[in-house]
């Protein structure tokens, strides 16, 4: 069994950038999910997501090269500068890249089609069309730090973040690496939300309620939609204290799932959470807390209930509900993991933002943020479509 | 956490391929042979005003589906391409055996660079003739590039887990790489790896603005060539560990005993000059092959650009050496993006099986930069145990695969 430390983290947030602010936000116990302004909401039934505002690219970025950038890009990069100022290191060649986002560049793919439509299928921007792949943040961090290890992008909705993880944390183990930046970046843009929108799954104003993402409440309608980029440093060997280690993982399916929506089985998330527990070389009661996938879905925090109580019985552990400080899909899955990494390395509980009314037979997350005696924290990811992976993260290197 | 043990055998029990030179493994090997290119006049996006009209199409899909109708319409030509592929290989994988594949634990890996674009084209389009409102967004469903990998373990029932790769056009080698690591570190028991990709107008229109498409077929390594010919398609193995295949009666087909990923770190299009990543990449390739050994052929990326194909060569010299003949097969299919490191994976599968290397189609005169042995114009029975498969991307991505012949 070996562990990967994560010793430094970058954060490019709705309402939070780097770290220390990103920790702010949480302990405030309030949510950057706010009014859209940035695009026409009108005739849509949600106007709320959580987007980046006080980011300025050129603080991190020289002018000659955010021109070569999409937004993807930039937040990215600049996560990466805060993650390695963080860490306080540089790192070596050899270190390899994996990202995850969950719809990557819709909205460049969209300004390309405009160009193509007003100029021609001839005369579009081949810029355009270059930051057009997935993988292009991922490439533009490996240029700027000169990383010529392994570098990909993984897609997997929800899940992004943690199968990227997954890869990259492997590739330490099995010493391919040794060292990785981790990550996952998103854009909230108008072609997502419209769609998300109209497939009824965003959170939404209904008669006396106001829209809001309310995981585990009994009145959650929907999720909330999120951006930013969240940088992990994950070393084998670490050069300083880390937040956390990173365990093992576990991953499966719920064949139940249809294409757009989450499943009613359970067993599959709940073998996904026993694999990532043994992967971990622990035990079910060493896990402290689980920080959730809940994202104010109907059925996908019903899916996620169901399977934590059928995994844990009578003992659920304290479970913490982060998306809606920030929104689903929201650094592509990485905020909630490096809400996780903050409690470990802060051993405390944040409050679950957005509950307010369970059910006697459902689950009841923490309400009040509070210190915690903290060995393991179990992290959740449930898409849509069925995939599912999960982590542990510990405060121990063994 | 488990590690994943390069002593871990793995073994190909099955392969599925659809492309512009065949539905089938059978098809496609004829083409093969009898050295027949699938390359001609675009037939899509009429109309368009693109600068070349050459392309490697698949035909129309309905027939072979091999699912609901319903079901079908939900998804995108690339996922529907996938789904054909994995059908093809699984069949296989399950042909003859004495224990049919654990569907439970079978993990799908799909790399995929456009995913459900075509149809996000359309809705697009539609979109701005007639209003936001007025289109239905159940259309766009299929667009995320984790589209591929969820139709397949939807439509084949798969219980193992999902996982998409968008590593632009190295992303189905990197899948296939993602894949096997999670065997040997025990994540899953069975691999659905490969790649999808459909034509759309977004790529076929970049290309061309990036002056990166021959108005020819392309012609790989050739002194004439002017660059790629886009094309489309998908390909899956099923990946086992070696003793569970042998455990279950399963054929097996090829070893796959490694891989290597690396990122040249050089510019977000254009391969470094000297091709270093893809040297990285075939040396970590062969580092995982525990016993040492000679590569016999190369299946190379290959894909007729002036860059390319000079870094590549350079990269092959400086990793393998100049005494190991090499082709490039896309000279029959064309790049087929995100989904060429499952197409080649699997042609290169076909070659050791058959101990039949494909050649160069069109290579009349190499370029003075090619100086390897591109086996031109006809295939060449020869022996060979250990084939690697390059495949290389936007961004600079680089993945190398290491197959060995199954006896």
């Amino acid at each position: 069994m070996s562990r990967v430390a994560v010793t430094g983290v970058g954060i490019v947030s709705p309402g939070a950038i780097g770290i220390d602010s990103f920790r702010a936000l949480l302990d405030a116990g309030t949510s950057a999910i706010a009014p859209i302004e940035r695009f026409d909401t009108d005739g849509l039934a949600a106007h709320n997501a959580g987007l980046v505002i006080d980011f300025k690219a050129r603080d991190y970025i020289p002018p000659m090269k955010l021109r070569r950038m999409n937004t993807l890009s930039r937040y990215a990069v600049a996560a990466t500068r805060l993650a390695l100022d963080d860490a306080g290191i540089a790192l070596p060649n050899e270190a390899g890249v994996a990202l995850g986002t969950a719809f990557g560049p819709v909205q460049t793919s969209v300004d390309y089609m405009q160009e193509y439509v007003a100029k021609g299928a001839a005369l579009a921007p081949p810029q355009l069309f270059a930051e057009s792949v997935a993988n292009a943040p991922g490439s533009h961090i490996a240029i700027e730090l000169d990383l010529r290890g392994f570098n990909v992008t993984v897609t997997q909705r929800e899940s992004s973040l943690l199968a990227a993880a997954m890869f990259a944390s492997g590739q330490i183990v099995k010493g391919t690496v040794p060292s990785a930046i981790i990550g996952g970046v998103e854009e909230v843009n108008e072609m997502v939300f419209s769609v998300l929108d109209r497939l009824g799954a965003l959170a939404h104003a209904d008669g006396e309620l106001t829209e809001a993402m309310r995981p585990f409440d009994v009145r959650r309608n929907g999720m909330s939609i999120g951006e930013g980029s969240a940088i992990f440093i994950a070393e084998g060997e670490p050069s300083r204290e880390p937040y956390g280690w990173i365990a093992g993982f576990g991953i499966a399916r719920d064949t139940t799932a249809t294409i757009s929506d989450w499943g009613t089985g359970g067993a599959q998330v709940a073998t996904a959470m026993q694999a990532a527990i043994d992967d971990a070389g622990i035990s079910i009661s060493e896990i402290d807390a689980i920080y959730a996938s809940a994202n104010g879905t109907k059925r996908g925090d019903l899916l996620e209930i169901r399977a934590i109580q059928r995994l844990f019985g009578d003992d659920v552990p304290p479970v913490v509900a982060t998306k809606a400080y920030f929104g689903e899909y929201a650094a592509g899955g990485g905020l909630q993991f490096a809400a996780a990494l903050l409690a470990m390395r802060d051993q405390k509980l944040h409050s679950s933002f957005g509950f307010e009314e369970g059910k006697p037979e459902m689950l009841t997350p923490v309400r009040e943020a509070r210190p915690a005696k903290l060995r393991n924290i179990l992290v959740n990811s449930i898409s849509a479509g069925g995939g599912v992976v999960c982590a542990v993260i510990s405060k121990e290197r063994a | 956490m488990r590690k994943s043990d390069i002593t871990t055998r793995l073994a190909v029990t099955g392969v599925g391929i659809i492309c512009s030179i065949g539905r089938n493994q059978s098809e496609v090997w004829r083409s093969i042979v009898e050295s027949r290119a699938g390359i001609g006049k675009l037939s899509k996006f009429p109309g368009e005003n693109f600068p070349t009209d050459v392309a490697a199409e698949v035909g129309d899909l309905d027939e072979l589906v091999p699912i609901d109708s319903r079901e079908a319409k939900r998804m995108s030509r690339s996922d529907l391409l996938a789904v054909i592929a994995a059908n093809e290989a699984i069949a296989q994988a399950d042909n003859g055996a004495t224990t049919a594949l654990s569907r439970d634990r079978a993990i799908v890996s799909t790399g995929t660079s456009t995913g459900g674009l075509l149809e996000g084209e359309s809705f697009f389009f539609d979109r701005l003739v007639r209003g936001r409102s007025r289109v239905a967004s159940s259309r766009v469903l299929q667009q995320p590039t984790s589209g591929p990998s969820d139709a397949v373990a939807r439509a084949l029932n798969l219980g193992g887990g999902v996982l998409s790769n968008a590593t632009a056009c190295a992303s189905a080698g990197a899948a296939i790489g993602m894949a096997g690591d999670l065997l040997r570190s025990h994540h899953a028991d069975v691999a659905i790896a490969g790649g999808s990709d459909a034509l759309c107008r977004l790529t076929y229109s970049g290309f061309n603005v990036l002056q990166a498409v021959d108005d020819n077929p392309c012609a790989p390594f050739s002194a004439t060539r002017k660059g790629i010919t886009l094309g489309e398609g998908a390909a899956y193995l099923v990946i086992e560990r070696w003793d569970d295949a042998l455990a279950r009666g399963a054929t097996i087909l090829a070893e796959l005993c490694g891989y290597g990923a690396t990122c040249d770190a050089h510019h977000p299009t254009a391969p470094h000059e000297d091709g270093r990543g893809a040297q990285a990449a075939m040396r970590g390739a062969l580092a995982e092959a525990v016993d040492g050994l000679h590569v016999d052929y190369i299946n190379a990326h290959g894909t007729g650009t002036l860059l390319n194909d000079s870094a590549e060569t350079k990269a092959i010299l400086a990793a393998v050496g100049d005494d190991v003949p090499v082709s490039s097969s896309k000279s029959y299919f064309g790049h087929t993006l995100g989904a060429a490191g499952g197409i080649e994976a699997v042609v290169s599968v076909l070659a050791l099986q058959h101990q039949l290397a494909p050649p160069t189609l069109r290579l009349d005169t190499p370029a003075d930069d090619c100086t390897l042995d591109y086996i031109p114009h006809t295939p060449r029975p020869m022996m060979m145990t250990n084939v690697l498969s390059n495949t290389f991307g936007f961004g600079g991505s680089n993945v190398s695969l290491l197959f060995r012949s199954a006896s």
